[in-house]
């Protein structure tokens, strides 16, 4: 965006406040461009606010007065014609019958700068493309204009055309003064030549009004440089667009996806259908829960877990089954046979003779405690006794072994006989577990049986029913689990890509309200910034229609520019006859003409255009009498501070400038056969103010001493204008500042200060003035006196001569 | 205002407001010639205050004169007026009369003028162009 746009908006941004907003960096990005948006927005970081410094302002390409303009071989001008202008603000008509060779300066003069012409920007392309070089004289073509500019002088651009060139083929160059040659660029006018067109022609002015509002508004609005605001705005308002966009895609996408939720949640009564139904249900949505859901390696929930664990569950395997029974009966064979082989007796035996040794050893027994044999314990027998009773303690040992095994593989049996796992009785909604939680039951039942021999029948007898009824109902849960994990699938698939749109879009609707803020503030801010710029061309074009309005009934009220994109257009607040009504609609031709001179003069006028002159191109056609000298007024009032150039080919304005006394200078242009153009200074102020002169030193009816007063002013008149001509002429081919220029002129208060800053370029050397005209002759410095006495003073000799001697004194500093 | 000026213009404005017969289409012209002729009567009466003589003089004296003798505006206004009216007097084949408005409009500036003529008779001072 313009910089000095930038700091406008920035300002406005300050003043009200907004910069402390979080949105107000969404419109400096905007400011940037679409691009500055989409990253500001993507890194969603606020802006620096040192980022957001007002920018410097910038400089506008130097102004710029026409000198002369010299056209060889274009259109209906042959041989080299040069019209020359005096530069500065002014008047100047030139005059000529249609054909004459006057348009084409006005059109080479466009086609020099813009290297295209309004003329053939219409229908008639080809006809007028073709038609651009001079029949007579069709090479070498040439356009030259000499501009003396702002700050560096004189500068020449030329454009020239090759032989077989087409129009739009020619090649411009700029020589400023004391440079090399330079591109057309160097001016820096590329931008301001549209924005501020300083050539307008009848045909381009009754098509602006005629094109509809959109065209007209463009055309009103583009002098504002506002186009990078709409700019901004557009990309604010498409940001959010593509972001409700997006939303709404997902939005779209999210119904169908449900209706197929729906269908798997009712077919099969899947939980995460179920749950994603919920989590897309609201007005926000648990995107999270959803991804969890769909994800691949989730703990499903519900039904499909609990299939999941039927289909994992596991039963001892029947060679650990066959393996724990037979060990039981093994361990019991064994026990048996222990206590078959006399374990159980040896033990008992070991025990008994332990205790009569015991008894033995501690009471010095020797009597048989069991047969009351006298004598029979004694140390014979304690040897013997002691033998046995450890021979009998080892084989009791060897049974106390052969039952702990027994209990053992008991132990082990029964660790077998696991209860049913409570998944089978939860499943039972999906499957049907009756008949595995029966056969479990009585697998279980076997817990009570203390008899290894029962049990291990228990085990031999009931493990494969259970396991067959297990494998049943696990193949049961495995097909439901499929059937279900296929319709699930595609549809967690697809929930899964639209989690990541939806992701998407709502992180972009996250930004919506801030930029719909950002998007309503420069909205509000442009057409407040549009009205304000706009509001001097809208006075000035109520201004100039004042005098172009003459007799008509239609009278201007507020000019502005409203709506915007497709519904924009100028609102002019037209009233006809006092009454409100439809505005170009009851308008004739003339009228609208003069309401598009009204609307566009103002805009090649502005003070930060570049150009200082304005050229109109046949500004009479269709329009009133009257009309007519409103028109020499406004060209009048313009000319003040603008070099207004006009061309035509209507003798009523030249006659309406001679007749309202409006200073101009006015050239003629005849054309010879084969094409060669003539111009002819035919009027001039100084010569308008020496002819007057004239008029009144002629009438004879007109009594002495009033003449003898009035007279003298109007040669003084005469030699001002000359003055203010030589000044200007040598300031701007200096490269004076134009205002400067201006300013001076106007503070030089006597024809002293006046005539000491044409001749001397010193306002204060007044006391020079008189040595320097006397040098010129006696006759120069007494002229001079007598202008200066003023009107207070009778002249006292011969008027014709007084006029005369102005005349030659005229020329004499004109060409000095 | 005299009241030979103000007769003038009064008749003037007569031939706009009512229509007869015998003035059909001739009405605008006469109407400008009227106000005309209230415009140099009073630079007449202008000139007899001011510098006897000048009344004399041709139309075109008498309104570079008055740059002179009147400030500029009322000089240019008066002009203007002049030369528009005179326009409408004479009779061009190729231009169309002047519109009820745009006499108004001149009329207007007539009284105007005149007017202002009179409020600087009494001033003797006279002013450089």
């Amino acid at each position: 965006m313009d910089e000095s746009l930038q700091r406008i908006v920035f300002e406005r941004l300050q003043a009200d406040g907004s910069l402390d907003l979080d949105w107000s960096v969404y419109v400096i990005a905007a400011c940037n461009g679409a691009a500055d948006l989409e990253a500001t927005l993507e890194s969603s970081s606020a802006a620096e606010a040192s980022e957001l410094a007002p920018p410097a302002a910038t400089t506008a390409p130097a102004g710029a007065y026409l000198s002369s303009i010299t056209v060889q071989g274009f259109r209906g001008i042959g041989p080299e014609a040069t019209l020359k202008v005096q530069a500065g603000p002014g008047f100047t008509l030139v005059v000529g019958r249609n054909g004459s060779g006057k348009s084409s300066f006005a059109d080479a003069l466009e086609v020099l700068f813009t290297g295209d012409s309004h003329r053939w920007a219409g229908r008639r392309t080809q006809v007028w493309k073709e038609g651009w070089r001079n029949l007579h004289h069709p090479h070498p073509a040439m356009v030259e204009a000499v501009l003396l500019v702002e700050g560096s002088g004189p500068a020449t651009v030329t454009r020239r055309w090759k032989e077989d060139d087409a129009v739009e083929a020619g090649v411009a160059e700029v020589k400023p003064h004391g440079k090399g040659k330079q591109s057309l660029d160097y001016l820096g006018w590329t931008e301001a030549l549209v924005t501020h067109r300083p050539f307008l022609s009848y045909n381009e002015l009754s098509s602006m009004l005629d094109e509809g509002p959109g065209k007209l508004y463009d055309a009103l609005s583009l002098v504002l440089g506002l186009e990078d605001l709409v700019e901004a705005q557009t990309a604010l308002s498409t940001s959010r667009r593509t972001r409700k966009k997006a939303m709404d895609t997902a939005k779209k996408a999210l119904a169908p996806l449900r209706e197929r939720l729906e269908q798997v949640r009712d077919e099969g009564g899947d939980q995460r259908a179920a749950e994603c139904l919920a989590a897309t249900g609201g007005r926000i949505w648990d995107l999270d829960a959803v991804e969890a859901l769909t994800g691949d390696h989730t703990a499903a929930a519900g039904e499909i877990d609990r299939l999941r664990r039927v289909v994992v569950l596991e039963l001892p395997a029947p060679a650990r089954v066959a393996e724990a029974a037979s060990k039981l009966r093994q361990a019991t064979l064994e026990r048996e046979a222990a206590t078959g082989s006399g374990s159980h007796r040896a033990g008992t035996l070991a025990s008994l003779l332990e205790g009569a040794l015991d008894y033995h050893e501690h009471d010095n027994g020797s009597d048989c405690p069991v047969c009351n044999t006298p004598g029979a314990l004694d140390p014979q027998w304690k040897n013997r006794a002691q033998d046995e009773a450890a021979r009998l303690r080892a084989e009791a040992a060897s049974w106390e072994q052969a039952l702990g095994a027994e209990r053992a593989a008991v132990r082990d049996a029964k660790e077998l006989l696991v209860p049913a796992p409570s998944v089978l009785q939860g499943a039972a909604d999906i499957l049907a577990p009756e008949p595995v939680l029966e056969a479990w039951q009585q697998w279980r039942a076997g817990i009570t049986l203390t008899a290894p021999e029962e049990l291990a029948d228990h085990l031999e007898k009931n493990s494969e029913p259970l396991s067959g009824a297990l494998e049943t109902l696990k193949l049961e849960a495995r097909t439901e689990l499929n059937a279900r994990q296929e319709r699930w699938r595609p549809v967690a698939r697809d929930l899964t890509q639209w989690v990541k749109e939806a992701r998407t879009a709502s992180l972009g609707m996250k930004h919506d309200p801030s930029l719909k803020a950002a998007e309503d503030w420069l909205k509000k801010t442009g057409d407040s910034i549009r009205a304000q710029r706009f509001e001097p061309i809208g006075n000035q074009a109520i201004e100039l229609w004042e005098h172009l309005r003459q007799q008509s009934n239609v009278q201007l009220g507020k000019i502005e520019l409203a709506g915007a994109k497709t519904r924009r257009r100028v609102t002019l607040d037209v009233t006809v006859d006092g009454v409100a009504g439809a505005a170009l609609g009851v308008m004739s031709q003339g009228e609208l003409h003069a309401l598009a001179l009204s609307l566009f003069l103002p805009r090649a006028t502005l003070e930060e255009s570049p150009f200082r002159f304005v050229v109109v191109d046949d500004p009479v056609q269709s329009m009133d009498p009257a009309r007519v000298d409103g028109l020499a007024r406004a060209f009048e009032e313009v000319a003040q501070e603008r070099q207004v150039i006009v061309f035509t080919h209507d003798e009523r304005l030249p006659d309406a400038v001679r007749r309202l006394g409006i200073e101009a200078t006015t050239i003629g242009v005849t054309r010879r056969p084969a094409s060669v153009v003539e111009l002819r200074l035919t009027s001039h102020p100084v010569i308008a103010h020496l002819s007057d002169a004239r008029a009144l030193v002629a009438d004879s009816r007109l009594p002495e001493d009033v003449r003898r007063r009035v007279v003298p002013g109007f040669c003084r008149s005469a030699l001002e204008a000359v003055f203010t001509d030589r000044v200007r002429g040598r300031r701007l081919a200096a490269g004076a500042e134009h205002a400067a220029v201006e300013k001076e002129l106007a503070a030089a208060n006597t024809l002293n200060e006046l005539a000491a800053i044409a001749l001397f370029d010193d306002k204060a050397r007044t006391s020079d003035v008189m040595n320097r005209l006397n040098q010129i002759g006696g006759w120069a410095g007494d002229t001079f006196k007598q202008m200066n006495r003023g009107a207070h003073h009778a002249y006292p000799g011969a008027l014709f001569k007084l006029v005369n001697d102005s005349e030659k004194l005229c020329k004499q500093v004109a060409h000095h | 205002m005299s009241a030979l000026t103000s007769g003038l213009l009064a008749a003037a404005h007569s031939l706009l407001a009512y229509s007869d017969a015998a003035t059909a289409g001739l009405w605008p012209r006469a109407a400008a010639l009227l106000a005309r002729q209230a415009l140099e009567q009073g630079l007449n009466d202008f000139w007899l205050e001011r510098a006897p003589g000048v009344e004399d003089s041709s139309r075109r004296s008498q309104l570079l004169c008055l740059r002179s003798y009147a400030d500029e505006q009322l000089a240019e206004e008066a002009s203007h007026t002049w030369a528009a009216l005179s326009r409408a007097c004479h009779h061009h084949a190729y231009e169309l009369s002047p519109t009820a408005s745009e006499l108004e409009r001149w009329m207007r500036s007539v009284t105007d003028v005149v007017d202002s003529l009179e409020k600087s008779r009494g001033r003797a001072e006279i002013t450089s162009p």
